[in-house]
């Protein structure tokens, strides 16, 4: 596949959040306008204060960033000649890729059909299986009602429980569920089908046999349309809680052979695929014997791109942008350097303690960054901020990077401890507590990592010492005298 | 110039030296060298002429000057100030103790300890002594220890603990004036108490009215030596009638060994009186101070002056020394706090009758013992009573009654009169008090149930020393450890800060290292009312901005229980919201949405079954019921926006 070279300029993004702002921030750098959009409950967003230009395209929350004719709309109001998905919302929504098409919009991610191979986990399955890329077993799309139950039963009695039931759109760890028996299966095939409708516009779901505690590894790859493909090392995703990624590493500890067949087998499918633009292959692999299997393959910018970044001082976006426009790769493979290690931890509104339950609602009464050496901060939280209760509950990722694993931790610990954040709970203590596990420390975890290691949620609740001072200082204020010494 | 100042640090006496070589051969070193040694009796200052209110900002303010004094030893703990630090100064007695020893460490602490009444105001049961007396032993290296009845067994638990412990143990005498206080007795007494300790002890001579003359304190000491010419005396006296010098250097001249003075920047009136003006008055007798640095107790003030202003407050409300104690024979720890109580009470004009005609009066027909705590306040309560009330022994208080009945040990002299207990008991007193006459018999605690107690109440584990605290002040010692874990350790506060009155001014800045050793800076920003009283300030600390948000009591009319209970922010705990569920009242355990309600009123649901499904943040939640029953009401209805807490449905048990 071939296109003509076309001149991006102006660059809708059709997201909200820190990475709006991440998108934003490249987009400027190359010298090209950003428009933002979003949605009435979202105005307080600060990614629309870094925009060129921001319109506002509807009232309902998680309804107008999932509209597309609202975003071409507003695509074609601002003047937009290219559309960026980000991660989440419509960023693997093939119909929302082909509407850009035809509205003359570049889309800067892959063309409809990759989507919408990869986005359909079975068609995805069927690729990777052509270009020799080890698959794990699994069912087809399950029919709705009784048949597909039947249609699971039948499957696990095969290959035995546990299994994964999985949205076939999904995406981002959301609708997935480890199910142990039948009467689990039961309750949670119609809830995970209503989550997956909500969520992605696609009640399809279907089943997969379970590797037990496996490692989550992922490939990074950029691919331009004249069939170059590379990639750009691993990402080591195995922390996890409720099947979603707490903390990402650069790159996977693996032996070099493993990790030479896993980027082969990331960039056979890729090919096989027709892949175009960034994109994530994800691995499972077995932590004893190093065999990995095809998962999915994600079709966006993941989260956890930073990583990726951050060791090899690539700019994905910035690459995105220039496949869109049709150019040729310029980043020879043998030119990928991956120097020391890099980790991202996602810093959010949650109570770690309480099952990471959201504290949307609360307000960052105070909030302080750390910075110094190897630290990377994206976020569009600010002191003052509300936690939404409308979006998620993140505030900002930070990733650091050292020049190897010991210097990672070190540094990962004290920009943490670094932070100063009154108001909601947050993973921060819960992420300190990691730092110090020794486990984790000695590069030993997997998918059952937060399973395994209950003790990690044992963190002290610790108020700072001076806060607590300044409460009673500013009470010996307020009433003009001190209480507690009369 | 270097061997001289050698010797200085050989003669003195230090925490060290008492852990390696034991509390005799502190005894006999004093005793060896010739001259006399200083007790800075800080705690009886603060006690006497500041309410107890010196803080331990000001403390470490001087701890190196004081350390490098060469005291005998600092007096910093007991008497009153155990209940003041937590009760006032909101710190915890013991880390005040710990805090001080690591910037004091050549100095021996010396607490004041009232034998069975420990560090409060009634008799505590033997096994809390003992506990409280190896906690405190921790720091505590010499223990002033006396009885206001001057009776021995009120003090026994307390010796041998202190002896136990290998610390320096110093009973002490009760003194006071009138016909009964013959040397004599007082020597008679002496030998009781050595009778028990044994000779390795000091012997307190406790003046805490500083009554008498210089003259009649030389004549006692000189009586007790000639009994005991080994035994090392420590006086102890207060300065009300201006006259404490005097005594100081006569009890020096007739033997005894170590007196009692303070730092001159905070010397008041009903106290110790100056350090320096001891020492270079007896310089001139030819008396030497055994290992002080005159120097450093000059710097000592030099440093105090400027902070004395921020305890004005705490200064009596009459200043000037007060000859009329010989008359009143209030000990100086009390003369401030009578004074203030007369103030508050409305009897300010009566004070020179309860002073200096009632007082006097009940002392003798009660049996003229020691004015002492807890006497003292017995004395003082009854005079007060038998003044404002017009008729004299009317409603006597618990104490005096347990007092009359034996309760505290046998009168030293004699009892009190027939018409004193019929004024007391009533008509048929006689009767009464010949079934009820008795020592006190003080059941030992269960210290395990006590320490359950201590840790339901505040909700977490407890410490040995916590429980110590408990034991001597229950509702203060929790009142304070629920402070401390609100607010912190703000015993790192300056004086300023602690006591400021009327607010502080726009742009004030603190620079505070806390108890941690965390240097901080702290800036007062704009404040702002909210809606409901409430006020909220901005702080700078540490250089961002912090608003900071006090709940104000709201007082007046208009204001009924239950909108006050309204506006009570509601904070719901993960188990709180398990209990009600428990109890069928379904809550939210999240903030989201409601996407469905499968079952509906009048429905029977069993446990497990699926009550409210939750949405937030894209992900569906099922609550489910935790009981069988009846849903009785459904409260919200699908699309609601719910908080944590937010009622959703309740079901009645079945």
């Amino acid at each position: 596949m071939s296109v003509k070279l076309r001149n991006i300029k102006k660059i809708l993004i059709a997201n909200r959040g820190e990475i709006a702002l991440r998108i934003i921030r490249t987009v400027k750098e190359l010298g090209l306008e950003a428009i933002a959009v979003y949605e009435k409950p979202d105005s307080e967003s600060n990614h629309i204060r870094s925009a060129d230009d921001a319109i506002m395209i509807g009232d309902r929350p998680r309804k107008e960033y999932l509209d597309i004719d609202r975003i071409i709309w507003a695509a074609r109001k601002s003047g937009a000649d290219a559309i960026h998905p980000g991660y989440g919302f419509l960023s693997e929504n093939a119909d929302f890729s082909e509407a850009c098409e035809k509205a003359g919009i570049i889309f800067i991610g892959p063309p409809p059909q990759v989507i919408r191979d990869m986005g359909n986990k079975v068609v995805a399955r069927g690729i990777m299986e052509k270009a020799g890329v080890p698959t794990i077993p699994g069912t087809g799309d399950l029919a709705p009602g009784e048949a597909g139950a039947l249609q699971a039963k039948e499957f696990a009695e095969k290959y035995g429980y546990p299994l994964m039931l999985k949205a076939a759109a999904g995406g981002g760890g959301r609708g997935i569920r480890k199910i142990a028996n039948w009467e689990e299966l039961k309750i949670q095939l119609p809830l995970v089908r209503a989550e997956t409708r909500t969520a992605f516009n696609d009640d399809r779901i279907y089943i997969e046999k379970c590797i037990e505690s496996p490692r989550h590894i992922e490939i990074q790859i950029l691919a331009d349309y004249h069939a170059n493909v590379i990639h750009l090392g691993s990402r080591d995703c195995s922390i996890q809680r409720r099947h979603q990624k707490l903390l990402e590493i650069a790159p996977a500890d693996l032996p070099p052979n493993v990790l030479e067949a896993m980027y082969d087998a990331a960039i056979k499918g890729a090919k096989q695929a027709g892949y175009v633009n960034a994109g994530t292959v994800e691995f499972l692999v077995d932590s004893k014997t190093d065999e990995f299997w095809f998962m999915e393959m994600n079709t966006r910018l993941q989260v956890e791109h930073t990583v990726t970044e951050e060791l090899t001082g690539v700019d994905i976006v910035r690459q995105q942008i220039r496949i869109a426009e049709g150019n040729v790769l310029d980043i020879p493979a043998e030119r990928v350097h991956m120097l020391g290690k890099a980790v991202q931890v996602r810093i959010n509104a949650e109570d770690p303690k309480n099952n990471f339950m959201p504290e949307g609602g609360k307000t960052l009464e105070v909030y302080h960054s750390p910075g110094g050496p190897g630290v990377r901060l994206d976020g569009v939280v600010y002191q003052g901020y509300r936690i939404p209760t409308d979006y998620d509950s993140l505030m900002v990722k930070m990733t650091v990077r050292g020049y190897n694993w010991e210097q990672t931790i070190q540094r990962l610990k004290r920009s943490l401890n670094n932070f100063l954040i009154v108001g909601p709970k947050t993973t921060i203590p819960f992420y300190l507590a990691i730092c110090d596990e020794p486990d984790f420390q000695a590069g030993k975890f997997d998918t059952s990592y937060l399973e395994t290691h209950q003790q990690l949620f044992d963190y002290p609740e610790q108020e700072r010492e001076v806060a607590k001072l300044t409460k009673l200082i500013a009470e010996i204020h307020a009433r003009a005298m001190n209480p507690y010494a009369y | 110039m270097e061997k001289a100042s050698q010797n200085v640090f050989d003669e003195r006496v230090t925490p060290r030296e008492l852990r390696e070589k034991g509390a005799k051969y502190i005894i006999d070193k004093l005793k060896r060298n010739e001259g006399y040694y200083v007790t800075n009796t800080e705690r009886d200052l603060s006690q006497s002429d500041f309410k107890n209110r010196i803080m331990p900002h000001t403390q470490l303010l001087v701890a190196r000057e004081r350390n490098t004094s060469g005291f005998f030893s600092l007096e910093i703990s007991g008497g009153a100030s155990v209940h003041v630090d937590m009760l006032r100064k909101q710190m915890n007695p013991l880390e005040k103790l710990q805090v001080l020893a690591e910037n004091m460490p050549d100095t021996l602490f010396q607490n004041l300890c009232r034998g069975i009444n420990l560090f409060g105001y009634r008799p505590y049961p033997e096994n809390v002594i003992r506990l409280t007396v190896q906690s405190f032993a921790r720091y505590v290296h010499v223990w002033r220890v006396f009885d206001f009845l001057n009776h021995i067994p009120n003090m026994l638990a307390v010796f041998e603990e202190v002896k136990r412990a290998g610390c320096i143990l110093e009973p002490s005498i009760c003194f006071s004036t009138g016909p009964e206080h013959t040397d004599e007795y007082y020597v008679k007494k002496v030998g009781e108490i050595l009778d028990v300790t044994g000779e390795d002890i000091i012997l307190c001579i406790k003046n805490h009215g500083g009554l008498g003359t210089p003259r009649r304190i030389g004549q006692l000491v000189k009586a007790i030596l000639n009994k005991y010419p080994d035994l090392l005396i420590h006086y102890h006296g207060h300065n009300s009638d201006g006259n404490d010098v005097g005594r100081i250097i006569e009890a020096v001249i007739n033997g005894a060994k170590i007196v009692d003075a303070s730092d001159h920047a905070f010397t008041g009136f009903f106290g110790p009186p100056p350090i320096i003006t001891v020492v270079d008055s007896l310089a001139e007798y030819g008396y030497r101070a055994v290992g002080l640095d005159r120097q450093a107790v000059v710097d000592a003030s030099n440093i105090l002056r400027p902070e004395r202003e921020h305890y004005r407050d705490f200064e009596s409300q009459f200043l000037g020394f007060d000859p009329t104690v010989q008359v009143h024979k209030l000990p100086g720890g009390a003369t401030g706090s009578s004074f203030e109580q007369a103030v508050k009470g409305g009897f300010l004009s009566r004070m020179p009758e309860i002073l200096q005609k009632e007082l006097p009066r009940v002392q003798v027909e009660l049996g003229n013992w020691w004015s002492v705590t807890p006497g003292s306040q017995i004395l003082w309560t009854t005079a007060v009573n038998n003044v404002l009330k017009g008729v004299r022994y009317k409603d006597a208080s618990d104490d005096l009654k347990n007092l009359m009945l034996g309760r505290y040990g046998e009168l030293p002299f004699y009892k009190p009169s027939d018409e004193i207990y019929k004024a007391v008991f009533g008509a048929d007193w006689k009767d009464y008090v010949d079934c009820n006459y008795c020592y006190q018999k003080i059941e030992n605690v269960d210290l395990d149930v006590e320490k359950k107690i201590l840790e339901r109440r505040l909700g977490r584990q407890a410490s040995e020393d916590e429980l110590v605290l408990y034991l001597q002040h229950p509702n203060d010692a929790v009142n304070f450890f629920k402070f401390e874990s609100k607010y912190g350790k703000t015993w790192v506060l300056p004086p300023y800060v602690w006591f400021k009155k009327g607010g502080f001014n726009l742009g004030e800045k603190f620079e505070i290292t806390d108890a941690y050793g965390k240097a901080h800076s702290i800036e007062i920003g704009p404040q702002r009312k909210t809606k409901s009283g409430d006020a909220v300030t901005y702080f700078v600390v540490d250089h961002h901005t912090e608003p900071i948000y006090t709940e104000m009591e709201q007082e007046g009319e208009g204001r009924t229980g239950s909108s006050a209970q309204l506006k009570k922010k509601v904070s719901i705990s993960v188990k709180e919201l398990a209990d009600l569920a428990k109890a069928g009242d379904i809550r939210a355990q999240l903030s989201g949405t409601v996407n469905e309600i499968p079952v509906s009123e009048g429905n029977e649901v069993s446990a497990g079954q699926v009550l409210i499904v939750l949405e937030a943040m894209k992900m569906l939640t099922n609550v489910i019921s935790e009981i069988n029953g009846k849903v009785t009401e459904v409260i919200v209805s699908p699309g609601d926006k719910v908080d944590i807490g937010d009622s959703l449905m309740t079901i009645t048990k079945s």
